[in-house]
């Protein structure tokens, strides 16, 4: 899941210039394209997933503005704006319409995307997305949280959570990620990871939709990707067993298959 | 000099268990409100409110409210209701609201408007001091700390051009509209009662701060990183061409003053403990949530290496100088020692430390006035350390 310039396998990174600065994104692959909108802690990542999708088709990662290599563009405020972002980005590269693969926080701009523009939208997965607002069940605190508490709140593996914890992070490291945080703050502290107006609106999207739920979230209960899959009009929702809010940072086989089966079918 | 009392008004009946910090990780933000008892609580506002009173009498330059929510280390989620009260029971004092957290203010007129009035009910006696407000505050009123800076900037702004010019204008700015600008009343003092903004090391801080030529306030660190702050405060000044008066460089410092100097650590270092491995219990993630720091002052911070409060024995805290306990004489070596050091003008002395009980605190306050601030008024302050 890190990122190796150093393998010439990874692409290199390209600048594109969008509102007050540029934001940063990876593209490879042959074939339909396919829209990587990542996750609060995926920004500049390289790995299976990626690699799954290169392999079998137009892949675009961007970094969202504030995040990773993206300058901070400050002037996109909400997801709404990000929303409008995506659509400049990809009329910009002249893409009618991709798949698109939404991580948690990815996946939220994902479905208001799809919303928004549904024909922009083929195929489309939601991975343990965050986005709707449902009292009862709500997203755990993340910004509450120290490290430790974060790390064990997104792999259900003990021995990953040991891993990750057992090496001191770096200085620039802990900026990095307070930088990202701090972007998810942006578009996510209130409404906390939530637009109130989204489920009422997903019977617009029209494309088939994969809902990914983590068997074990600790972040996000299974209530969001249930209400996913029934608000949504062609939804099929699939539990990935014995893994975290990191989905494919905890399962990345099985969720990579999962992924690339999915939009590999005929529509 | 200037000597001003600084009160924090802490709730201090924490429960027998609170040292356990898996149960408790803080006493804000999330420590039950169920453990604020009305009963006690009504006798702690005047009590604390007397003391404030008191300082005044036994002549201390200025008494010191300030603003924190949902927390037992400070009651006061609104500074400018104590200050209101302080106001026609005092005559003489300055009276600091230090400050407004404004960046938590959905409607900064409100800040503006208050002020004024507080300005005409002291007759004149207010400061008024601006603060982001701490990060579990951010939490707690649901603003979005990546928006705080912004938002104090805004508010200032507005609050300051609400005041100095004449109504009615309108607003138009990134978090704020009005149609309709035209306070009453303004304020009294001319152009607007002086300014107040405390600073933690933030290089944006100190450089805003000069250019507008308030005052600079450190809180609760070493010695050796006031230093660094209040030096980049006055390099900050020295940029835009002028020497910042001492007065407005003030330091705010737990001082405890015994009989003599064994007697005063003996009675001061459970309220030091207090303040500092209770009240100030609080994680980084709750003190600085994403976006609520720059990525400078983060790196600053990280490079400053600072141990949690809760971390620092009270050796440590005296040694470092995180606050000044002895007899009369030592007291005032050490504060003429960090004054002439660090070169402040404003000491903002908080006397009520932690859950001091209200007898020590007056004797405390009025040893502090016959022995410490005579002497303090005598010397005078460098005007560069």
């Amino acid at each position: 899941m890190t990122v190796t310039d150093a393998d010439p396998a990874t692409p290199a990174i390209q600048r594109r210039d969008a509102g007050s600065g540029e934001i940063a994104y990876r593209r490879a692959g042959q074939g339909h394209p396919v829209l990587l909108l990542h996750s609060a802690g995926g920004a500049n990542e390289w790995g299976p997933l990626q690699l799954g999708l290169v392999a079998t088709g137009d892949l675009i990662a961007p970094d969202h503005p504030g995040f990773g290599l993206s300058d901070d563009l400050p002037e996109i405020h909400t997801v709404d704006d990000l929303v409008y972002h995506y659509l400049d980005l990809l009329d910009g590269l002249g893409l009618a319409q991709v798949d698109v693969v939404g991580m948690s926080f990815g996946g939220w701009v994902a479905a208001e995307l799809a919303v928004h523009s549904p024909e922009r939208v083929r195929r489309l997965v939601l991975g343990a997305a965050v986005g709707l607002r449902i009292p009862e069940a709500p997203v755990a605190d993340l910004f509450l949280m120290n490290p430790p508490q974060l790390m064990r709140a997104l792999f259900h593996d003990e021995a990953l959570v040991s891993a990750a914890l057992s090496v001191p992070p770096t200085t620039d490291q802990i900026l990095a990620t307070y930088r990202d945080l701090g972007a998810l703050a942006r578009f996510g502290w209130h409404p906390f990871l939530n637009d109130p107006k989204l489920e009422r609106r997903l019977h617009r999207i029209s494309a088939p939709t994969l809902v990914l739920a983590a068997g074990e979230d600790r972040l996000v209960p299974r209530a969001h990707a249930e209400r996913y899959a029934a608000r949504l009009p062609d939804a099929e929702l699939q539990v990935v067993p014995d893994c975290g809010h990191a989905l494919h940072g905890e399962r990345p086989a099985e969720v990579t298959a999962a992924v690339v089966e999915f939009l590999g079918r005929s529509s | 000099m200037k000597v001003n009392f600084f009160h924090l008004m802490p709730y201090p009946y924490l429960p027998d268990d609170f040292d356990d910090v898996e149960k408790y990780p803080s006493p804000s933000l999330t420590f039950s409100n169920a453990h604020f008892d009305p009963a006690i609580g009504v006798d702690l506002y005047h009590r604390y409110l007397d003391e404030l009173e008191y300082a005044e009498a036994v002549g201390f330059d200025g008494i010191v409210v300030n603003e924190h929510h949902q927390s037992a280390y400070g009651t006061m989620p609104s500074p400018n209701i104590m200050a209101a009260a302080l106001a026609r029971r005092t005559s003489r004092a300055t009276i600091m609201v230090l400050g407004n957290a404004i960046p938590l203010r959905g409607n900064p007129l409100r800040v503006a408007e208050e002020i004024a009035m507080l300005d005409h009910l002291t007759k004149g006696r207010l400061l008024s001091g601006f603060v982001r407000g701490i990060g579990w505050e951010h939490f707690g009123h649901s603003i979005n700390p990546a928006d705080s800076r912004t938002r104090f900037n805004e508010a200032h702004d507005l609050i300051k051009k609400a005041w100095t010019e004449p109504g009615p204008f309108s607003w138009y700015g990134e978090h704020y509209e009005y149609r309709y600008v035209n306070i009453w009343p303004r304020p009294l003092q001319q152009p607007h009662p002086p300014i107040a903004v405390p600073g933690a090391g933030s290089p944006e801080t100190m450089r805003w701060v000069a250019e507008n030529h308030y005052t600079y306030v450190s809180v609760y660190a070493p010695t050796k990183v006031v230093k660094t702050w209040f030096d980049g405060y006055r390099s900050a000044a020295a940029d835009l061409g002028y020497v910042p008066e001492p007065e407005k460089i003030g330091m705010a410092l737990p001082v405890f003053v015994g009989e003599d100097d064994a007697s005063a650590h003996r009675e001061a270092r459970p309220y030091v403990e207090w303040l500092f491995h209770r009240g100030l219990r609080q994680g980084l993630e709750i003190v600085f949530p994403p976006g609520y720091m720059s990525p400078a002052a983060m790196r600053g911070l990280l490079k400053a290496n600072l141990k949690a409060y809760p971390e620092l024995s009270y050796e440590e805290l005296l040694e470092h100088g995180y606050v000044v306990v002895g007899g009369p004489e030592q007291v005032r070596n050490r504060l003429g020692e960090l004054r002439d050091e660090l070169g402040f003008g404003q000491l903002m002395a908080m006397l009520t430390i932690g859950a001091m009980p209200a007898d020590m605190v007056r004797r405390n306050t009025e040893i502090f006035a016959r022995e410490v601030i005579p002497e303090l008024r005598k010397a005078p302050v460098p005007v560069s350390s």
